[in-house]
């Protein structure tokens, strides 16, 4: 440690490795806080966890008792054990008490990403509910059509304050909070959609995971999604490999070429082929002649809503984008996780040894800061795997029942986490008992003559 | 040469257990891989789908093809990625198929191409016996196995590489899905979930499964195997057995043997193995 700072003192070793290395032996240490204590007023089920994105120093959790709290992770509110244990007691909680608070649980409560001083919170009684942070009070209200899974705002987001959001439903909604109506809708998923995230990399793209097993990527200027994640469609490695003059490479590159664009020519030529074959054909199922005529009136932005490419399995339950918005993590109900290259749209087989994942709701994935670890809610543990070869770095054993989010929070390298057990569990990495006493009163010893 | 060598002994954790089979095996695996070594390269999976085709217990009942269960290979090579990515490049190759079987969680069975193709000539043979407008199998081995290889395809594509051989009809397609060649693809939604009331399953009209013919009743032993054995460790007081016991353990409700079991579940981690000083025990893990 101290030749390090020695060598970053004579130039040897450039800032920004000195903090990765510093970081990452700081997040290898990850235990459960022995220092640090999250008081939660939920009476029910924590399903939501967010930190706020501008001074990282806000924890938002969102319950399955319609309630929502604020909790300060840097400034404890009261110290105990004798000044060695902070107790971050909430700020302020609203619950159904509340004259506009949500009925039922809420699945999803994330900060404005600007500041804080809205929040956003979806619950299952159908609302999205815009909240005024120091007034606690509704400002606006959005009722959707069925329960709410997922709500996301996009990050980068400079030119739109548009809040996409995951329903029973099988459209996806997105809600303009500038002029409190709907700006428009996003069909295509086949079933609920149970997680929407933005991109990191744009802030016109948003991915969403649906029930059905399939993610999709749109682009919200333009109607249907331009991209569905196949997981037969694969490559081996992280990037697709340079093509080659050869018949197999070809085969190769096909594949990994944007499911998009071959999608549509291959729907072009199946539309043609049914137009001159609807005639003779007799189908043995006998929806077909009524699917070719669909097919013949949709929009070409729209055909992608044919492609009944799955990724998982099972439904898809999370979603998480890396910080530099070329892969993409998702977790399934098969208890799958997978990793997917944005540009190629392949799968790139990265084998993550899960053995089984919480199905029926959805789960909030975390990412360390250059996306080396994932954070995942394995049932009653967290599990950090190291997302390039997909091996388990460490567990988090603590809760007591299935957990439901984790955030990891870059600043601190803490990991927050909430679960069934009505607990959120702050995991940092190991301090000594004896830094913090050294900070106390010191007595004088020598002041003991005059 | 060296690369089988080293492969033989870092896989000597699971010779150990093969003592126990009886000599004409051995020779046979041994027989085997000294004639494929002079044609094929060789890969960490390849030489563990061999040793485990070879290890491919005999059923007297029905004939069939050995096949692979992918969590068999997770438990026999270490790095599930580079599993993951070389049956990847052997499917691509066409050295090997992939099936999805629907015995639960994503399960898949790997068979080599020849072995398909000969269970397939099996299943074609015994109806040629009873009907005889078999010209579909032709153009479906020829047209589809070879150019299709993934494992589910749309109907359309089905429809238009199978019209490649000839003039196709409805009743062919129904002639493929009862040789169990092709099975319809139900999504089934919501399957996992704890609460069993919120099961789903809708029957997608325009996709099938691959399948492999005549495996119906293998499947069902399959199942009922993993439940047998796993109930047996469970009823255990510490729910744990040393692996040399449990191998000479015979099954009541399957007829693959307990080595395909273990390295089953111990693949998909519902077991786990621990090294201990009188030998490898086995354990039921909890997660």
């Amino acid at each position: 440690m101290w030749k390090e700072i020695g060598d970053r003192e004579r130039g040897i070793l450039r800032p920004k490795s000195f903090t990765t290395r510093i970081k990452s032996n700081r997040i290898r240490t990850l235990q459960i806080s022995n220092h640090k204590d999250i008081v939660s007023p939920h009476r029910a089920s924590i399903n939501s966890l967010q930190v706020d994105l501008t001074e990282g120093r806000y924890l938002l959790s969102g319950a399955a008792d319609a309630s929502a709290a604020v909790y300060d992770v840097q400034r404890a509110t009261d110290y105990e054990g004798g000044g060695l244990i902070a107790k971050h007691k909430c700020l302020f909680v609203v619950d159904k008490q509340h004259e506009h608070g949500h009925k039922y649980a809420i699945s999803s409560a994330i900060w404005y990403p600007v500041d804080t001083g809205l929040f956003i919170t979806g619950s299952h009684d159908h609302h999205i509910n815009v909240w005024d942070t120091n007034t606690t009070q509704v400002v606006m209200n959005f009722k959707m059509p069925g329960k709410v899974y997922r709500t996301a705002m996009s990050s980068l987001a400079t030119s739109h304050m548009l809040i996409a959001a995951g329903t029973e439903d099988v459209q996806v909604r997105l809600c303009d909070i500038a002029s409190g109506a709907f700006s428009h809708t996003l069909s295509g998923h086949r079933d609920g959609v149970m997680t929407v995230e933005w991109s990191t990399s744009s802030e016109w793209v948003l991915v969403t995971g649906g029930c059905d097993g399939a993610i999709r990527f749109w682009d919200i200027r333009r109607a249907g999604c331009f991209l569905v994640l196949d997981q037969s469609h694969s490559q081996l490695g992280r990037r697709p490999t340079i093509p080659e003059h050869s018949s197999t490479n070809k085969a190769l590159t096909s594949k990994s070429l944007s499911s998009g664009q071959n999608l549509n020519a291959k729907l072009r030529a199946q539309q043609r082929k049914l137009a001159n074959g609807n005639g003779t054909k007799q189908s043995p199922v006998g929806r077909m002649p009524a699917k070719g005529t669909l097919r013949q009136r949709l929009h070409p932005g729209m055909l992608s809503s044919l492609d009944r490419a799955t990724a998982h399995y099972g439904a898809v339950t999370g979603l998480k984008a890396t910080e530099d918005g070329m892969y993409l993590l998702s977790a399934g109900s098969d208890s799958r996780l997978r990793l997917w290259d944005v540009e190629s749209g392949c799968n790139t087989l990265v084998n993550f040894e899960t053995v089984r994942l919480q199905a029926g709701k959805p789960i909030q994935l975390a990412t360390s800061q250059d996306s080396a670890l994932v954070f995942v809610p394995c049932m009653t543990a967290v599990k950090a795997f190291d997302v390039w070869s997909g091996n388990t770095s460490q567990t988090f054993r603590g809760h007591y029942e299935y957990v439901n989010s984790c955030w990891f929070s870059s600043q601190e390298q803490e990991l927050y986490t909430g679960g069934n057990d009505k607990q959120i569990l702050v995991w940092s990495p190991s301090r000594l008992i004896a830094d913090e006493v050294d900070e106390g009163p010191a007595q004088d010893r020598d002041n003991w003559s005059d | 040469m060296d690369k089988t060598s080293e492969e033989a002994s870092s896989k000597g954790k699971k010779r150990q257990r093969d003592q126990q089979p009886t000599d004409p095996q051995t020779n046979q695996l041994h027989h085997q891989i000294l004639s494929l070594e002079d044609n094929l390269s060789f890969t960490d999976t390849l030489v563990a789908l061999r040793m485990m085709r070879a290890q491919f217990p005999r059923i007297d009942k029905v004939s069939i093809q050995p096949f692979i269960l992918r969590s068999q290979l997770y438990s026999s090579v270490k790095d599930r990625t580079q599993v993951d990515r070389e049956l990847e490049s052997l499917r691509r190759e066409k050295v090997v198929r992939i099936f999805k079987l629907n015995t639960g969680q994503d399960d898949h069975a790997v068979m080599f191409f020849d072995d398909y193709l000969n269970q397939m000539e099996n299943v074609v043979k015994r109806l040629e016996e009873k009907e005889g407008d078999l010209e579909v199998f032709k153009w479906f081995r020829t047209q589809v196995i070879d150019s299709k290889l993934e494992p589910s395809i749309e109907h359309q594509e089905l429809y238009t590489l199978l019209s490649l051989g000839g003039m196709v009809k409805d009743g062919h397609i129904s002639l493929l899905i009862n040789a169990g060649l092709l099975i319809l693809k139900s999504v089934v939604l919501w399957s996992f979930s704890v609460l069993a009331s919120y099961t789903r399953q809708l029957i997608d009209p325009n996709m099938y499964w691959f399948a492999i013919p005549n495996i119906g009743s293998v499947l069902k032993g399959l199942s009922q195997g993993r439940k047998e054995v796993l109930s047996f460790l469970n009823r255990r007081r510490y729910k744990e057995m040393m692996l040399a016991s449990m191998e000479k353990k015979r099954l009541r409700f399957s007829p693959l043997d307990m080595r395909f079991h273990l390295r089953d579940l111990i693949g998909s981690g519902h077991l786990k193995t621990v090294q201990t000083s009188t030998g490898l025990l086995v354990r039921v893990s909890k997660d």
